[in-house]
């Protein structure tokens, strides 16, 4: 069995790093390089790194950010997403150094565009992002650069089953950014199509994560502001998730050994 | 003006303080004009402080020992700053029993050497003091003054890892700060997070990106003889001990000027007027914190300490935005003082170092006249500046002595217990 994962979500806006309240409130964070390079040393098992104001700069995708995260060494899996439009920039994405891409507005916009994706990269470096809410008991699917709802087309949900994506990151949009929060009334839409599943927006502490991780559609967790708190936050998280065959904690050693100068000088 | 309009275009200014969003440590503005940092203060008139007080109670419960022989806690110190009041918190409201550590950055005033000596004496704590070789220390300041422009680095570097390496060294988990600087001028955190130290943090914003180890290139003269003392402790010594490091500002209303008050009158602590702020109280320990070192954040980022000390009045309702304006605008562009005393420490002369500076000038917001002298684009990023002076303001911060102590200017380079 492949064990679940734990992924770090690294929200971009204007360049740098900030937490982010339901997309709607910010705060800022820090340098992005500095970020996916300290959860790198955590051992995260993913790191996502979601640049969220392409859409408003024209730019296509941040070939140039990506290129700096890949240029630090770092050796945890990079998802990046953010301005990504056809199947160009997509390979442009891989070409600069992450590993598998996001899509969100080109599902709406451009079904054929997603499939040359799939066709070009393989499915395995596709992932879906899917804002989501419950709007008197529905599920409501945000479109960020109308700023409205939507349900989700039959357009989309046959293209889920396809099996061109590999995964979908099913974000809960009104409660990310809140402690403990998510809503797993969201799974509904989504746990029966075959696709896994990445939750994010609101998880945070163990009661929830587990029940996440058991979730039979589930293959991993992501979690973006809680990670920012505490030191080691994601071995301290790993910690409390040990059931969840998840990869155990590990700390850096710095490969000292006990008679290292460094170490007897303490 | 037309730089001036070209700039601000691409930056946005907060409406209720003088911070824009080209702070160092990063800025957001919300639909309404006001800045995170702002927002995050409102938490201060917000939040029920009783309960927060309780929490930090019951935190640090858990690291109070019933031994007379042993450490509770780490608190970082120096001869300025809210040194005094983190001491008092801890000690005197807490309950705990502190080991005081402080780093030695050779650019000691005679005054920061006496109120550190006074804080050890009236509060009976016992203190651990990191002396790193000066020519080390020179060694740096050559180094990131030319790469990184910046003079401060080994000052920072030697504050933020000594207390974390000295919690290793004497497996003291609970390191106790006062403020943190994210949260208090740019809102990265809600008081609510609870955020810790992280090395993550000091490596992005005090370290400016560069640990120890980024500084050592074959291209310098710099080797790891000289940066070793800086390393962070690697994860798992971290994890073994259990380091953690709280901010008591999430637990205690913050307010600089009031703490530093409180400490004048109960316990001596000392105060000097400054030439580039309005502010008497932070950072009298050093002769270049608020000279060079200041000058220097001007240079990179367009704003000054003044700029931080308005914002904070503001914030708490002591100053109005107009009058911060004539301040900043007052304030910004004095000249620096006892730049020529750095200058012999490090045995470089003045025009040489003016020369380095000028390479760190933000390009985007100083540009060279036809005369080769250097304007503010931006003008500071100030709008609507009146013709008063400080003097016209009644802004009551008390000045109780002097950085010299009435001596001779100059670096106590080791500092003695003061009679």
């Amino acid at each position: 069995m492949l064990k679940k994962r734990l992924i770090g979500v690294v929200t971009i806006r204007n360049g740098w790093v900030v937490q982010s309240f339901g997309y709607k409130r910010f705060l800022p964070i820090g340098d992005p390089v500095c970020v996916v390079e300290n959860l790198d040393r955590w051992g995260v098992d993913e790191i996502f790194v979601q640049v969220i104001d392409r859409h408003l700069r024209s730019g296509g995708p941040d070939l140039k950010l990506i290129a700096r995260i890949s240029g630090c060494g770092i050796a945890t899996p990079i998802i990046y997403g953010g301005g990504i439009a056809s199947v160009e920039d997509a390979a442009d994405v891989v070409r600069a150094g992450a590993d598998r891409i996001c899509i969100e507005s080109l599902l709406r916009t451009n079904p054929d565009e997603v499939r040359g994706i799939a066709l070009k990269l393989g499915s395995q470096a596709l992932i879906a992002s899917f804002p989501l809410s419950i709007e008197e008991k529905h599920i409501a699917w945000f479109n960020y650069k109308t700023q409205e709802q939507t349900s989700i087309t039959k357009y989309v949900a046959d293209l889920l089953k396809e099996k061109i994506i590999s995964e979908i990151i099913l974000i809960d949009r009104v409660n990310e950014g809140s402690p403990n929060s998510f809503d797993f009334n969201l799974l509904k839409a989504f746990e029966n199509i075959g696709v896994p599943l990445i939750l994010f927006g609101g998880l945070s502490r163990a009661d929830q994560l587990k029940k996440a991780l058991q979730h039979h559609a589930v293959s991993a967790v992501a979690l973006g502001n809680f990670l920012n708190y505490t030191e080691h936050a994601v071995q301290k998280i790993k910690k409390d998730l040990a059931v969840c065959s998840i990869r155990p904690p590990t700390y850096n050693d710095g490969g000292l050994l006990e008679s290292d100068e460094r170490v007897s000088s303490l | 003006m037309g730089g001036y309009s070209k700039v601000m275009k691409e930056y946005q200014a907060c409406k209720r303080c003088c911070y824009s969003t080209k702070h160092a440590l990063g800025l957001v503005i919300d639909d309404d004009g006001i800045c995170s940092g702002c927002r995050i203060h409102e938490e201060k008139d917000s939040l029920d402080w009783a309960e927060r007080w309780k929490k930090s109670e019951i935190l640090t419960n858990d690291y109070r020992s019933n031994e007379s022989s042993t450490y509770d806690c780490i608190i970082p110190v120096s001869g300025g700053y809210d040194s005094y009041y983190i001491v008092h918190t801890i000690k005197n409201k807490l309950g705990l029993n502190p080991l005081l550590v402080t780093y030695n950055k050779y650019w000691n005033t005679p005054l920061g050497i006496k109120n550190l000596a006074n804080l050890r004496i009236k509060f009976n704590c016992d203190i651990v003091i990191q002396n790193v070789n000066p020519i080390a220390v020179k060694n740096i300041v050559k180094t990131t003054l030319r790469r990184l422009g910046s003079i401060y680095w080994h000052c920072i570097a030697g504050q933020t890892v000594f207390p974390v390496q000295t919690a290793v060294r004497y497996k003291i988990p609970l390191i106790i700060w006062g403020a943190h600087q994210g949260m208090e001028q740019v809102g990265m955190f809600s008081h609510e997070h609870e955020v810790e130290m992280t090395r993550r943090y000091r490596k992005d914003h005090d370290l400016m990106g560069f640990e120890a180890d980024d500084l050592v290139s074959s291209f310098d003269t710099l080797s790891e003889r000289d940066l070793w003392q800086y390393r962070y402790p690697e994860d798992n010594e971290l994890n073994h001990v259990g380091v953690r490091g709280i901010y008591l500002n999430n637990y205690v209303r913050w307010d600089p000027k009031i703490q530093h008050e409180l400490m004048i009158e109960v316990y001596g602590y000392e105060t000097s007027k400054f030439s580039r702020t309005f502010d008497h109280y932070d950072f009298v320990d050093c002769y270049n914190y608020m000279n060079l070192h200041d000058q220097i954040k001007l240079y990179k980022h367009g704003y000054s300490k003044v700029t931080d000390h308005a914002c904070r009045e503001i914030r708490h309702g002591r100053m109005k935005r107009s009058q911060a304006v004539d301040l900043i605008a007052y304030y910004q562009y004095r000249p620096v003082e006892h730049a020529r005393m750095f200058c012999d420490w490090l045995g470089v002369n003045v025009s040489s170092l003016k020369f380095v500076l000028d390479q760190h000038r933000n390009q985007d917001i100083w540009q060279k006249d036809k005369m080769g002298k250097w304007i503010d684009k931006m003008c500071g990023g100030l709008n609507d500046v009146s013709d008063k002076t400080p003097d016209e303001y009644d802004l009551r911060f008390e000045e109780n002595s002097s950085l010299s102590k009435g001596g001779d200017a100059s670096y106590i380079t080791i500092g003695k217990g003061w009679p």
